[in-house]
């Protein structure tokens, strides 16, 4: 353990990985704060700007951008009641409230110390917890490892939100698409339709900034422009109280955003929302919940960055992605040349723990960036969108041009921008069609090393007591839910009719944002 | 009927159609390999009857209107918000239906169409859907012109175009914002990243 912590210090210690951690924190403050622009998106537009960087240094400054944009997505919530993240779409409950009351400084004090405090907690967590289930994971042979990928498309697919048919489809098209081209093992090309272009496949990038960046584009543009920003603030001052009164949420928080971002697929979203839920049940002061209590913001700020440290728990361990945004990160490590999984811990160690030191390193930053510069942040509210969703498309498509130095990648930007803007609107979630992507070559590989184990049967998944485990807990997954559904409406048949205005208008940011 | 549930209903029909294409190409490919063992059609075969049984799923409920389940978010939302909430909002159209609640709040598309949502800028839903086809029009166009006057160019002719005639921004700072747009891009990727743009007929940069 010291000895992973000293090399991952000195990984990412060196000046230019303290640089690119530190732009990427930046950049992922300014990102997660534009309404319009979430870390998924960000990740996705500037993964061409990292192609010729060493891989640690592009996974650290990919990192950057992912936990910056957890600071950033507060500022907008608590400033102008839209957030910048769907994970910090509950801050705007209180955090909004606590603006119009004048105090917005504390507001957003409060949500940084507690993201920092969170960081670092679910950080020696995830230093403690990753490497023995890797060890678990590297005595998998391709059954179990089938067992586990079907596994995380199960788990995405049912923390996405809306039908499950959807998510299962989109899945399943994910999965399709993956098909594209000469696969490994393999000689015949498919569905090339005698394009040269698509032998090699559709493109990771390409995709996802069409689905993330263009797509959110051309919703933005059909949905309108929001509301104007209102609040003005001073400083960041907070009172000894506010600071007493925060403690026990930010450490209930923590701990329920790294139960909930442990389980591959939930994500920091569902966390900020449950840390809320919780601590309006727990708090002594529950009926200021709604109208600026502190606690309602705490408790999900330091929710949703604990989340967003355990979903690489998940996702370093066993290859499986939390969420949207760690998904596209885990196709970085592809294009990087990186086999995603447990294997990583044993090849790539300095590249693991640099990159784990480097997030300790950027929430330090963050903290110093956020409690003093947070106005400054504000200022970036003021670029009217008309300005900046032209820019996000030039973005887009020069940085999907220097992919390959392709105009086909251009194309393939634009066709999968519409197929991203049609998702959004008739709400078929993305997270599926990624990991369903991501997971292809690697789904079909184990599928073929299965079948030959089994001589051409898939039975031997039932044979290995791990692999049913894990297919049982699959199942309950897709079932569980259901049922728990019915039981809660059963118990209170006016349950899902009731809706606080405040709930239901957070409500609909949540859904609208839940693609990223 | 709302263009929304229409959009649906053929979004499902099509990608049911496009899964029962992949599923008989999968087949063609070759399902299994000589040894029982699966071959290069397989997991095309399999994806693509998964997305063409998910589909007629979804058309089926689409065509029945059952409303979307909440997220789990939601559920979590609504029973930590309910115990205390003194006022209860039943749902204003069919205050019977606890589903129905969810759905008429969280389907901008639906909202949209039923209000006229004008938003802060004054404008119409129709009218950004126009604007939307017209961006969507300017960017396939500025495609083309990348054959013509090249990459940089054309991309920032774009910003220029959408800023001032889409946007309705004033002519000089849309100008200068898509000049410096094209200067960093020029800077970063051209001059920092060598990457050799498209310079067009004209081959000007």
């Amino acid at each position: 353990m010291i000895d992973n912590l000293v090399l991952g210090f000195s990984t990412a210690f060196t000046p230019e990985n303290l640089l690119w951690c530190f732009i990427g924190v930046l950049l992922g403050t300014v990102i997660g704060l534009m309404p319009g622009l979430g870390s998924t998106t960000g990740v996705a537009i500037l993964i061409p700007l990292t192609l010729t960087l060493e891989p640690v240094t592009a996974l650290i400054m990919l990192a950057g951008i992912y936990y910056g944009a957890q600071y950033g997505g507060t500022i907008t919530s608590v400033l102008i009641s839209t957030p910048g993240e769907a994970a910090s779409v509950v801050t705007t409950l209180d955090g909004y409230q606590m603006a119009k009351n004048g105090k917005a400084g504390s507001a957003l004090a409060i949500s940084a110390i507690g993201s920092f405090v969170a960081a670092i907690i679910s950080l020696a967590l995830l230093m403690w917890l990753a490497p023995p289930l890797a060890d678990l994971a590297l005595n998998f042979g391709p059954v179990q490892n089938l067992a586990i990928m079907i596994l995380g498309l199960v788990i995405v697919v049912s923390f996405a939100g809306g039908s499950l048919s959807r998510g299962l489809m989109m899945a399943a098209a994910g999965l399709l698409i993956s098909t594209v081209g000469v696969a490994t093992g393999f000689s015949d090309a498919r569905f090339t339709f005698g394009s040269i272009n698509l032998l090699s496949g559709i493109p990771f990038i390409e995709v996802m900034i069409g689905l993330f960046a263009v797509g959110e584009v051309l919703h933005q543009i059909r949905r309108g422009a929001d509301a104007p920003i209102r609040t003005r603030f001073r400083d960041m001052v907070i009172s000894r109280g506010e600071l007493k009164r925060s403690a026990g949420p930010i450490l209930r928080g923590s701990g329920i955003g790294f139960v909930l971002g442990i389980l591959p697929g939930a994500g920091s979203t569902l966390a900020s929302f449950m840390a809320y839920g919780i601590e309006k049940r727990v708090s002594p002061r529950k009926a200021m919940f709604g109208k600026g209590a502190i606690e309602g913001v705490a408790a999900p700020e330091s929710a949703n960055n604990a989340a967003a440290n355990a979903n690489f728990v998940p996702t370093l361990a066993l290859g499986i992605p939390g969420g949207g945004t760690t998904a596209v990160l885990l196709g970085a490590f592809t294009v990087y040349g990186l086999q995603p999984g447990p294997r990583l811990f044993e090849t790539q160690p300095t590249l693991i723990w640099g990159l784990l030191v480097s997030f300790f390193i950027g929430n330090v930053m963050l903290l110093v960036l956020n409690l003093p510069l947070a106005p400054v942040f504000a200022q970036m509210l003021r670029i009217p969108y008309g300005y900046l969703y032209p820019i996000i498309l030039l973005t887009s498509f020069v940085g999907a041009y220097s992919v390959s130095n392709n105009m086909f990648s251009v194309v393939l930007v634009l066709i999968f921008g519409v197929v991203g803007w049609v998702m959004k609107e008739l709400d078929l979630p993305m997270a599926p069609l990624v990991l369903g992507l991501v997971l292809g070559p690697l789904f079909e590989k184990a599928l073929v090393q299965t079948s030959a184990i089994g001589q051409g049967s898939f039975l031997v998944l039932l044979q290995s007591p791990i692999s049913v485990g894990i297919l049982l807990f699959a199942v309950l997954l897709m079932v569980g839910p259901k049922l728990a559904a019915r039981f809660a409406v059963r118990r209170s048949p006016r349950g899902a009719a009731a809706v606080d205005p405040d709930a239901a208008e957070a409500r609909e940011h949540a859904r609208d944002e839940a693609g990223r | 009927m709302t263009a929304a549930q229409r959009g649906g209903i053929a979004a499902s029909a099509v990608l049911a159609a496009v899964g029962v294409a992949a599923l008989l190409g999968g087949l063609g490919y070759g399902v299994t390999v000589e040894g029982g063992e699966i071959g290069p059609g397989f997991l095309p075969a399999m994806a693509g009857g998964l997305v063409a049984v998910f589909a007629v799923l979804d058309l089926v409920g689409r065509l029945r209107r059952r409303s979307d389940r909440p997220t789990q978010a939601e559920l979590i939302l609504d029973t930590a918000s309910r115990p205390e909430d003194g006022v209860v909002l039943g749902d204003p159209l069919d205050p019977g239906a606890p589903s129905t609640s969810t759905q008429s709040i969280h389907s901008p598309l639906l909202a949209d169409d039923d209000a006229d949502g004008v938003d802060i800028l004054g404008r119409t839903q129709r009218q950004r859907n126009r604007m939307l086809a017209v961006v969507l029009g300017l960017v396939v166009a500025t495609l083309v012109m990348v054959q013509v006057v090249g990459f940089l160019l054309a991309f920032v002719l774009l910003l220029f175009v959408v800023a001032v005639f889409v946007e309705r921004r004033r002519v000089l700072p849309s100008a200068l914002v898509a000049l410096a747009a094209g200067a960093v891009t020029y800077a970063v990727f051209v001059a920092l990243l060598s990457v050799p743009l498209p310079q067009g007929l004209l081959g000007l940069i």
